[in-house]
């Protein structure tokens, strides 16, 4: 509801040209518009990729749906690279793109301390969306931890193929 | 065509367990799809969206731990008994409605500037002027009660049989305790909302 409002405000604005205070203030934040008119890192990676960690959080009766992907650098445990797709409102896509561009180049034990009220605060989100930046926050979390779930089993199953190995040999 | 008829299906099969079980009983995704992995779950909202099952026909096939944390797997699927959307709305309106009016008595007793209670489209808003807004609305489709605080931020409630409240599983918290807390707080005067 509110979300519709919001962007028939925005239309209000651009139609008449000489948007009245209240509309500016009920409109989305120009952070938003430009995440939305610009998003950052819209695309996929490989999930079948080992250096990929994929997050898929939401579900599209709700009105949100967020995939938000890294690729991690094995050896410094570095976030390389990161996109996102992104089915729902301006905020939520808003959310995801700002998602992506905070976790480059940082460390995957830094990023988990990314927080929905950072999120939030850099969109100026309005109470009503505020549950965006929480799923945005939680498909980071859920990217890194599929990275470090693949992660773990590959390393069983070497484990597993050099034992094998030890007795085929023996 | 198909995805209809597979959607009358489901709605039988729904009925029919429903019959045979008694009120709750069916499992169900009350949250969202997996976090790993999960292929196929970006098909635009066809005919499932209406009856909001696209968790339901996911989890009624496959089988999951009923006890999963919230606070390791952020959602995550999870199966629990997913109450009639009646019933959901007939607790969830009962709720809203009742904090509508203690928030509407309690801001005739203090003196807050830019208090004010607005209630539409089922979404309650509570102004503390410049001490916040707070949000609370329904969520059909998970059968919660979205809660938008702030002082806490987003949390989302699900109804608890045995406790018979609305609680956030992240955190345990109990929605009516974190409000009186809250807005008991922020405005320096005690509230019971319970």
């Amino acid at each position: 509801m509110l979300r519709a409002a919001g962007r028939r405000f925005l239309r209000l604005g651009l139609e008449h040209r000489a948007p009245t205070a209240a509309v500016a203030a009920r409109g989305y934040h120009e952070r938003v518009v430009d995440h939305y008119d610009n998003p950052r890192n819209v695309g996929s990676f490989d999930k079948n990729d080992p250096t990929v960690g994929t997050g898929l959080v939401g579900a599209p009766a709700c009105g949100d749906v967020m995939k938000l992907q890294i690729k991690v650098d094995d050896a410094t445990g570095k976030i390389v690279d990161a996109c996102f797709k992104t089915f729902g409102c301006g905020s939520a896509i808003a959310s995801s793109s700002v998602a992506t561009e905070w976790v480059k180049g940082k460390h995957m034990e830094e990023v988990l301390s990314i927080k929905n009220t950072e999120i939030a605060k850099h969109l100026s989100l309005p109470p009503v969306k505020l549950h965006c930046s929480m799923l945005a926050e939680d498909a980071i979390k859920a990217a890194v931890k599929d990275y470090e779930a693949k992660k773990a089993k590959l390393t069983a199953g070497n484990a597993e193929t050099t034992q094998t190995e030890k007795v085929a040999s023996a | 065509m198909a995805s209809r008829f597979a959607a009358r299906l489901l709605l039988q099969r729904l009925s029919t367990l429903r019959r045979a079980r008694g009120t709750s009983s069916i499992l169900v995704a009350s949250e969202a799809p997996a976090d790993v992995g999960g292929g196929g779950l970006f098909s635009p909202p066809g005919p499932w969206s209406a009856l909001g099952p696209r968790c339901v026909s996911r989890v009624s096939f496959s089988t999951r731990p009923s006890a999963l944390d919230e606070r390791q797997n952020p959602a995550a699927v999870d199966c629990r008994s997913l109450m009639s959307e009646e019933e959901f709305h007939n607790l969830a309106d009962e709720t809203i409605h009742d904090l509508l009016e203690k928030f509407e008595e309690y801001g005739d007793a203090i003196q807050v500037d830019g208090y004010e209670v607005d209630y539409g489209n089922h979404v309650l808003t509570l102004k503390l002027g410049s001490l916040g807004t707070y949000v609370i609305n329904k969520q059909a489709p998970n059968r919660q009660i979205w809660l938008s605080s702030p002082v806490s931020g987003p949390s989302r409630f699900d109804w608890d049989a045995t406790a018979k409240t609305w609680v956030y599983r992240r955190t345990k918290a109990a929605l009516l305790q974190l409000l009186e807390g809250e807005v008991g707080q922020l405005c320096g005067e005690l509230i019971s909302l319970r």
